[in-house]
């Protein structure tokens, strides 16, 4: 599904990911795992298309195809979803048209006729019952005024209606409390499937707690610099960080 | 006699001078002043980002007989389908009672053309044409006040409402010269008066023609207006606009202004407090593209103590479009508690584009709440990034992030269906991504059983 060989990336002339390698078969569940600034962002946002980023080496394959030739909307279309650590607010944008738009164009990639407005309401309206949603998000503009909690609520609502090949979940857990964070672990267990495999990106082992990843990573300046089962995850909540840097140093 | 106005500006003021002795001596005392006067030049403030050269260019001339070659069919390309309202429809400055529909006023609410209503009754407005303007020497609004002759009345008596808005739309007609209309507008609401007009700006056909409109508002003791401005006038169309406003205690004067259309649209929003605790709130969008100018001036006084203004404007600029935004709030020696807010936030899609934004504060009283601020930007690439990465292309998500951006005064207006027809017309100019949208189709082509009338 997703083959990332050597991945080089700079921010201006800072060298972030230092040939990186990370293989995701369909279905999998993958969670990286690092300390701060060790380039967990800079990967799901060069792997989503975010501008700022240059690669400078190294290649990714996603679904057969040269992911870092393809614009964002490209790598949407491919079903490739990124949830935000931080989800921007679109004022004045609602939150109704952003999906629908979002929905329909991905369809149309697909070969699939657009939704009229009937079929797309039921359709929302259902994956809002799933994940114990208000109704009322959807005349809101996209995000503003959400609680942190919301915000990450809606990104999962985002993935259960746009049903991706790969999602990336950037820090999902960050800012939640425990309960918000359960909500939205629930919503994400509920999308797990067969066809659909998810790399989790986070600092904190807690989020794992509520979702079993099939693999963990560990990524330190730039590289993996280990990979695991799901207890290597528990290793790494035990021991903290602070092993990595001694590790690197020798 | 005097000497004849500079650059042609003569063949403005039609022929003959109509109707009754105060009337003409009206008109002869704004000439006398215009020829006392120098033409605007970018020496002055009001005129530092803009020249008349090309509006002089066009040597437009006043209509001397109206051609009537608007039927009702024409009618209904320029009508908003779903706007339920009482309606006023003049063409090129000229009140058209056939395509109008003004019988379903309550008592208390009279609507009429101004001409028929000087032949009519002239002593009832003896007093109140041309009061609300009053010293003011602004130049085209001393030009309407020359060639006075026509436009729309709107009176209602004390606490007269009107449940369905009024709609008044000013239709211009391309023909075979360039010709220019000088519509004056008088809305008069009495103590407790309540309604709403929505002001249109139309035009057919894409022959250069000039709008020089003046509008006189006179708010009573707690009236109420809601005065919506949709300036879409045809791509090679002037549009030169003064809004006249002036409130007595406790009314509210809500106005929305968009601006959408015309080459070069000049709007100058002129509004007074004379009573207290009264409140004006005006808003405005704009959207420039090629070879458009959109200039807005505002002009607020706080004469009296605890009054409240706000105003808001926001711009698109796309293409080589240029704005400008020129406001200013006057709090008078003694206007103590009074409140006023501005700002003016503007978008730029594009390189070539250019707004020039210049809000002021003038207060000579120590006890008030005022604040100003302008924003000049470009899209944040954060947001775009946010709806790409979501399969939204990146023309359609910038789109829907102009539509965000102008959807914060799009939403105050009063309709449905005026909302959704500024919307549609915002959407189709910024797919257009420069231009002022007007198709290209020559002259207005009357029906063929054309009807003259003079």
């Amino acid at each position: 599904m997703l083959s990332v060989k050597g991945l080089r990336a700079n921010v201006g002339d800072q060298e972030i990911l230092k040939g990186l390698d990370l293989e995701v078969g369909p279905g999998e569940v993958h969670a990286i795992m690092g300390p701060n600034g060790s380039g967990k962002s800079t990967l799901s946002h060069v792997l989503a298309g975010r501008e700022g980023y240059r690669v400078t080496a190294g290649s990714v394959t996603f679904v057969g195809q040269d992911l870092l030739a393809l614009e964002p909307e490209e790598r949407a279309r491919l079903g490739l979803f990124l949830a935000f650590q931080y989800p921007v607010e679109l004022p004045g944008v609602n939150n109704t048209a952003f999906l629908k738009a979002a929905l329909n164009s991905l369809r149309k990639a697909r070969g699939e006729p657009e939704l009229d407005a009937v079929a797309f309401l039921r359709l929302i309206k259902d994956k809002l019952r799933v994940l114990h949603l208000d109704e009322s998000l959807l005349k809101r503009p996209v995000n503003v005024g959400f609680s942190g909690g919301e915000k990450k609520r809606n990104e999962i609502f985002q993935m259960a209606l746009l049903e991706p090949r790969l999602a990336i979940l950037d820090e999902t857990d960050s800012g939640l409390d425990i309960d918000a964070l359960r909500g939205v672990a629930e919503g994400i267990n509920a999308l797990r499937a067969p066809e659909r495999s998810m790399i989790l990106v986070t600092h904190y082992q807690r989020l794992l707690d509520y979702i079993q990843p099939d693999y963990v990573h560990v990524l330190a300046q730039g590289r993996i610099i280990r990979s695991g089962g799901k207890e290597l995850a528990l290793e790494l909540e035990e021991k903290g960080y602070g092993w990595i840097d001694a590790e690197l140093a020798a | 006699m005097n000497a004849p106005l500079a650059q042609g500006l003569e063949h403005w003021l039609p022929a003959p001078d109509a109707g009754p002795d105060w009337l003409k001596e009206r008109r002869q005392q704004a000439r006398a002043c215009l020829s006392a006067q120098a033409l605007p030049h970018s020496k002055q403030e009001a005129w530092r980002y803009t020249s008349l050269k090309g509006l002089l260019e066009q040597r437009f001339r006043a209509i001397d007989a109206l051609p009537s070659v608007v039927r009702r069919e024409d009618l209904a390309a320029v009508l908003i389908p779903g706007l339920d309202a009482h309606r006023v429809v003049l063409v090129n400055g000229r009140f058209a009672p056939e395509l109008s529909a003004l019988d379903e006023l309550p008592d208390g609410a009279r609507v009429g053309g101004l001409r028929d209503w000087l032949g009519r009754d002239p002593e009832s407005l003896r007093d109140r044409l041309d009061a609300v303007r009053g010293e003011s020497n602004a130049y085209f609004a001393l030009l309407n006040t020359a060639g006075l002759d026509d436009g729309l009345v709107v009176w209602l008596g004390a606490g007269v409402r009107l449940e369905r808005p009024l709609e008044l739309i000013q239709l211009s007609v391309g023909l075979d010269e360039p010709r220019v209309a000088q519509p004056r507008h008088l809305v008069q609401l009495e103590a407790g008066a309540q309604a709403t007009l929505i002001e249109r700006y139309v035009g057919l056909g894409a022959s250069p023609y000039c709008t020089n409109a003046v509008i006189e508002v006179a708010l009573g003791r707690a009236a109420r207006l809601r005065h919506e401005r949709l300036q879409m006038e045809g791509h090679n169309a002037f549009h030169l606009a003064g809004v006249y406003v002036v409130q007595d205690a406790d009314s509210h004067y809500a106005g929305l202004h968009i601006g959408l259309g015309a080459r070069w649209a000049r709007t100058e929003l002129n509004t007074r407090f004379r009573g207290e605790h009264a409140e004006a709130v005006l808003q405005g969008l704009y959207l420039a593209g090629d070879g458009q100018l959109l200039d807005y001036h505002l002009d607020i006084e706080h004469a009296v103590p605890h009054c409240r203004s706000a105003e808001g404007f926001k711009g698109l600029l796309i293409g080589q479009g240029r704005a400008v935004f020129d406001g200013r709030v006057l709090v008078a020696k003694g206007a103590q508690g009074s409140d006023a807010a501005m700002s003016n936030r503007n978008l730029i899609l594009s390189e070539q584009a250019e707004i020039d934004t210049k809000p002021q504060l003038e207060i000579q009283a120590d006890d008030v709440r005022c604040s100003h601020g302008t924003t000049v930007g470009q899209l944040e690439p954060e947001l775009l990034f946010y709806l790409r990465s979501r399969g939204i292309d990146a023309a359609q998500a910038q789109r829907m992030l102009c539509l965000g951006f102008a959807g914060e005064i799009i939403d105050q207006l009063g309709s449905e269906a005026v909302r959704g027809q500024v919307a549609a017309v915002i959407e189709q100019r910024l797919d257009e991504g420069s231009g002022s949208g007007a198709s290209d189709d020559g002259a207005f082509e009357p029906a063929p059983d054309v009807s003259r009338r003079t």
